[in-house]
């Protein structure tokens, strides 16, 4: 009896201790992860014959169960979060930066900014951004000053405190006027140019002569922002051994290693970086944004610190896509032959140079279309402008004079009374056609590729 | 602070938050749901998306108060330890996803689609995920994966759409 007793007493007591345990340790309790235990491998990944069969992806799975660990899916012990304050003004001289008050909000634990990083530049052809403006803002998404507190809404609040005056300087928004030479010079050089090429291939001048129709048309494209679902996001941890690691969805971490061990100075052993899984890239993360700001941060509070781009900051301050200005002046035969063609490009760089030189290149080599053309001229340029800086995206250049040349052809058949798809079969590379830098072209199946295509998809019965 | 109790995935869960906190920051922070994902935190994109007593809705333009004593249904709440739920089979047989930070959003909006228990057509699919953006895709897969789970689930087949004639 009396051990029964105590055996229902133990039961009880350690019934209730759990309880208690329970209730304490709700809600920090991590989440069991729940998904199931077993899953069979999905069907089409089984297969072996893979064409004409659907494809699975790897990660599909994790994806779609929300198992998948983004930056900003990652809290660390201790974590702070970091915001950086954007300049708002697209063209100034920073007379000073006051972050006293800042500093005296509740929750922040450390501010930065640009003259506290030990090399405030960086750049995969020029090195002439800074990571948070410290003299010069040239655009208006720049950064200026950043500040790591408890929470994001701590941060974001401490970012009203920071006081900046600036010396408004003249902005040159315009990329035709800004390769003018009385235009105010951004970076301070000579010209606003900083990357220009040629291509001449033949006598355009004789070409243009020879023609019989000549045609003349400027085409511009827009600034395009690559609106990666995922913002840019890292985070950064600097340890007791000087060695910093950092999480990040950059797309290109042996690039941007390179670059950190730059701006912080550092030999580049000392920096891990950890690639997460990038939530979109489409060429915006394939440079360093906020990476050493995080890792001075953690220098300088001791603690792991998280910075994720506002969808503001994705907008104003990240990389887009070139908008250019395509001159294009074309000479035609009655047959419709391309005899000569004459092109000129403006890629507006925006405030810093990033990818435009790479870009530029492609765009040249690009900008006569598939077509053989005897007599070429192309001269290209890229200009800084005070507006958002533009960097990689998506086919680097080609989209901006894929739609150019086309348009142009479409024009010329319209003026000429030629049928689009006959004017370009007319011009189209054949096998061993070269390139305007001269590349001899094999396997060319451009004409067949026209000709199959606008079969399948009923162009001459649309054309009646 | 406040302390908030909601009812996410049938299990009671209670947290103390600031009054500005907002249901995602909620689930993401204080409770761990890191499967509901912030892309813009002004309700256009659609990543957030979580059910609220079975409706489809931006957790980041819902405040964590507004939420209190509701059932939520997040993506961790679909499969069972014993069954992978069809919407997420489908969208993973027919490679729907690329990034996937879009993909919990997608998910949750097509299980408040199907849940609706109505005919549904490719335009109904094409409406109800009006609300969830995707950069990768091109929409098509993700309809697609709409399509097979929906048949799946309800056992009924999507009215035929006859391609155009050549």
């Amino acid at each position: 009896m009396a051990d029964e007793v105590k055996v229902a007493d133990k039961t009880e007591t350690v019934e209730s201790l759990r309880k208690i345990d329970d209730n304490l340790r709700l809600p920090s309790v991590p989440e069991k992860r729940v998904f199931p235990k077993e899953i069979d491998v999905s069907a089409a990944r089984m297969q072996t014959p893979a064409v004409g069969q659907r494809a699975t992806r790897p990660d599909g799975r994790m994806h779609g169960l929300g198992q998948t660990k983004y930056i900003d899916d990652m809290f660390f012990p201790g974590m702070i979060h970091a915001k950086i304050k954007r300049a708002g003004i697209a063209h100034a001289k920073i007379k000073s930066i006051d972050v006293s008050e800042a500093e005296k909000m509740p929750g922040v634990m450390a501010t930065l900014i640009g003259s506290e990083i030990p090399v405030n530049s960086f750049g995969p052809s020029l090195q002439d951004q800074p990571l948070l403006a410290d003299d010069v803002v040239r655009h208006a998404g720049d950064g200026v000053a950043a500040v790591a507190a408890v929470t994001e809404q701590q941060a974001l609040d401490a970012l009203e405190k920071i006081k900046i005056v600036y010396e408004e300087l003249p902005n040159v928004f315009d990329p035709v006027e800004a390769m003018k030479d009385d235009a105010y010079k951004i970076h301070n050089n000579e010209s606003n140019i900083y990357a220009s090429k040629t291509i001449m291939k033949g006598d355009v001048e004789k070409g243009f002569a020879d023609s019989d129709f000549i045609f003349e048309r400027t085409f511009t494209t827009q600034m395009v922002e690559h609106v990666p679902m995922e913002p840019h996001a890292s985070i950064g941890e600097w340890d007791a051994n000087g060695r910093v690691t950092l999480h990040s969805s950059l797309g290109r971490i042996t690039l941007g290693r390179a670059d950190i061990s730059r701006t912080l100075e550092m030999p580049i052993n000392r920096i891990r970086i950890i690639a997460t899984v990038v939530g979109g890239n489409f060429g915006g993360k394939n440079e360093i944004t906020t990476e050493p700001i995080v890792a001075l941060l953690s220098k300088k509070t001791g603690r792991p610190v998280k910075c994720v781009f506002t969808r503001e900051d994705e907008f104003i301050s990240s990389t887009t896509r070139h908008p250019f200005v395509m001159e294009y002046k074309t000479g035609m035969s009655k047959e419709g032959k391309i005899m000569a063609r004459k092109v000129r490009l403006i890629c507006d760089g925006g405030a810093y140079c990033s990818w435009s030189e790479t870009t530029l290149g492609k765009a040249c080599i690009l900008s006569a279309g598939p077509y053989n053309i005897e007599n070429l001229h192309v001269d290209a340029y890229a200009v800084y402008t005070t507006k958002t800086m533009t960097g990689a995206m998506r086919g680097f250049g080609a989209p901006q004079v894929c739609f150019a040349y086309e348009s142009h052809m479409d024009d010329m058949a319209a003026e000429l009374g030629i049928e689009p798809l006959e004017i370009r079969l007319k011009n189209a590379f054949n096998e061993g056609s070269a390139s305007p830098t001269g590349q001899v072209l094999e396997a060319v199946v451009v004409k067949d590729s026209l000709e199959m295509a606008t079969e399948r998809f009923g162009w001459k019965e649309w054309r009646k | 602070m406040t302390d908030v109790t909601l009812i996410v995935n049938g299990e009671t869960k209670t947290a103390s938050v600031p009054p500005e906190t907002t249901l995602l920051k909620m689930l993401r922070e204080d409770l761990n749901y890191t499967g509901s994902k912030l892309g813009c935190d002004v309700g256009d994109c659609g990543a957030c998306t979580v059910l609220v007593d079975g409706l489809a809705v931006n957790a980041c333009l819902m405040l964590a108060g507004q939420a209190e004593g509701k059932e939520i249904l997040t993506i961790e709440g679909l499969s069972t330890l014993e069954k992978y739920h069809p919407i997420q089979k489908a969208f993973e047989d027919v490679a729907a996803l690329q990034c996937g930070f879009c993909g919990p959003g997608m998910i949750m909006t097509t299980k408040a689609l199907i849940d609706q228990d109505e005919d549904v057509t490719r335009q109904n699919i094409k409406d109800a995920l009006s609300g969830n953006l995707c950069r990768c895709t091109g929409y098509t897969k993700i309809i697609e994966g709409v399509i097979d789970a929906y048949q799946e689930i309800t056992g009924k087949k999507l009215p035929e759409i006859k391609p155009r004639a050549a």
